[in-house]
């Protein structure tokens, strides 16, 4: 009994905190390894490349800039993620509804994909000119183009993934005579979600991107806008600030749909996944 | 009337013939082997009668129904090789699958996994189960509405010899106590022979149909007639009829 009394009190506190550190540690090192990496190479750039510092500032110089312009660079970072959301909303309504109808109605397929193809190979310049031209700076002419940008992602690995179906599992759905509504809810767009989610990925972070974009070019709000205008008074600490903001969001962006996206695979939990 | 009547059944693709012509009357709870080597057209007659595919010509007749009506009305069971269990549904929720398309409740779940020998293992995923188990919770999700023709494309394949032994033996007495018409596609000579009232055996592509080959022993059938001369001389048969003609193609 006692002996048991000693055992239990030798194992309950070993049990978490040895536990603990080496995974504190792991973080740690995870988060400081590219940070450093990147603080390292960045330093080495501005001593060996001699350029000026309006072209390549100090990392605490670019910290500082971001500290004392955050109302403006956090406003014109709202209006940003504005435009990006709006887009990447409709580009997945335009992307998943395209191939929920190709599923639905096979021949469309044949019907509209030759027009998606085309619009995908549009130069988006060219896209954001004959917008800017219908519509002006507006945000519909900026939405637009992030949802240009991103359906096509979308659609084909949506339609990847509704055909990534196991035959079985559909030959069970005809023999029981399911409907194509229970055999798409329940089977073919549950065996999609891996591909979906992939795509949320590329197109989440890229709607950021793609939204500073056509702010560049044709905005007068916006990180893109900021970048511009920090371009014509040799800010070059302020373009700095803009990028590093816009890096952190979209990795952010990126990361909450992956951790959503685990949460939704029906995969999630299979040891065989590694 | 004859549950499955198969009516001048055959299957072309472009000009080469996957099945040749075949004609087979199968009684109310008969239990039929198709047996014969890969590409013979075994499938594709189970799945002709499945209604999965085209005959080129020929008919299907389930009863007094044709084979799309018999699927409309959901008269048939489909057991596959590779499990088709959901992989993200819990094995009692799979039963309950079927049963909620099929819009029909034929046996009660949790009666019919415990029956199956899953009693403990109803909460189980498809990866948390042996082979064996998955392919109890594959035949009982194919079961659950129950159908009255049970369709299956080798179904103990993937396992182990005596995990087929095993579970061919459960499911035989499963048979008496929920009969059903089975037409069943099968390599495996003891196999068919230890549990079909017939044998179809198919001639090497394009298949046709050499020979039906009777089992007259009744049905469930003990370990020991592994051992009785008369399942020896008819797995014999069988295997002469597919050697000599696999040497003549």
């Amino acid at each position: 009994m006692a002996a048991d009394t000693a055992l239990a009190a030798d194992h309950s506190p070993k049990s978490s905190a040895p536990r603990l550190l080496p995974r504190l540690g792991w973080t740690a090192l995870r988060v400081l390894t590219p940070v450093g990496s990147v603080l390292a190479l960045w330093y080495l750039a501005i001593w060996f490349s001699g350029l000026p510092a309006f072209v390549i500032p100090k990392p605490e110089r670019v910290l500082e800039v971001l500290w004392v312009d955050r109302a403006f660079i956090g406003l014109n970072l709202l209006y940003t993620l504005r435009v990006a959301v709006i887009g990447f909303v409709w580009a997945n309504v335009a992307g998943i509804g395209l191939a929920v109808l190709f599923d639905l109605l096979p021949p469309t397929r044949h019907m509209l994909m030759p027009a998606a193809i085309t619009l995908r190979n549009v130069p988006y310049i060219a896209l954001i000119s004959v917008l800017m031209l219908a519509f002006g700076d507006s945000i519909l002419s900026k939405t637009t183009i992030v949802a240009l940008a991103g359906f096509f992602p979308v659609l084909v690995n949506t339609m990847q993934g509704l055909h990534a179906a196991d035959e079985v599992q559909l030959d069970r759905m005809r023999i029981l005579n399911a409907s194509w509504w229970q055999t798409f809810s329940q089977v073919r767009l549950i065996y999609a979600i891996p591909s979906i989610v992939a795509a949320q990925e590329i197109t989440g972070s890229s709607s950021i991107i793609v939204a500073i974009a056509a702010e560049w070019m044709i905005s007068s709000t916006g990180l893109g806008y900021v970048i511009n205008h920090a371009m014509q008074n040799y800010r070059g600490d302020q373009v700095y600030a803009v990028a590093l903001v816009a890096t952190g969001l979209s990795f952010l962006i990126y990361s909450l749909v992956h951790a959503l996206g685990r949460r939704l695979d029906w995969r999630a939990g299979d040891p065989r996944r590694g | 009337m004859a549950a499955i009547s198969i009516r001048n059944v055959s299957r072309q693709f472009g000009d080469n013939w996957a099945l040749r012509p075949v004609d087979l009357e199968i009684a109310s709870g008969e239990f039929v082997a198709l047996i014969g080597p890969s590409g013979c057209g075994k499938t594709t007659l189970l799945r002709i009668v499945a209604d999965l595919q085209e005959p080129s010509s020929g008919e299907v007749r389930i009863g007094a129904d044709s084979a799309a009506e018999a699927r409309r009305k959901r008269l048939l069971g489909l057991v596959s090789q590779r499990p088709a269990v959901l992989p993200w549904k819990r094995a009692i929720d799979d039963v309950r699958f079927t049963q909620k398309i099929a819009g029909r409740v034929g046996f009660d779940p949790a009666r019919i996994l415990r029956e199956f020998g899953l009693a403990g293992h109803e909460a189980k995923r498809a990866r948390q189960l042996s082979g064996g188990m998955l392919q109890r919770v594959n035949i009982a999700s194919a079961m659950a509405h129950d159908p009255s023709v049970l369709l299956m494309d080798e179904p103990f394949a993937a396992l182990d010899e005596m995990k087929r032994e095993e579970i061919g033996a459960w499911f035989d007495r499963e048979l008496t106590v929920r009969p059903k018409t089975v037409l069943f596609v099968t390599h495996h000579i003891d196999e068919a022979v230890m549990l079909a009232n017939r044998l179809v055996v198919f001639s090497p592509a394009p298949g046709r149909v050499l020979k039906i080959v009777t089992v007259p022993i009744p049905r469930p059938r003990d370990a020991a007639f592994r051992q009785d001369p008369r399942f020896v001389a008819i797995a014999a048969h069988v295997r002469d009829l597919l050697m000599v003609r696999a040497e003549a193609a």
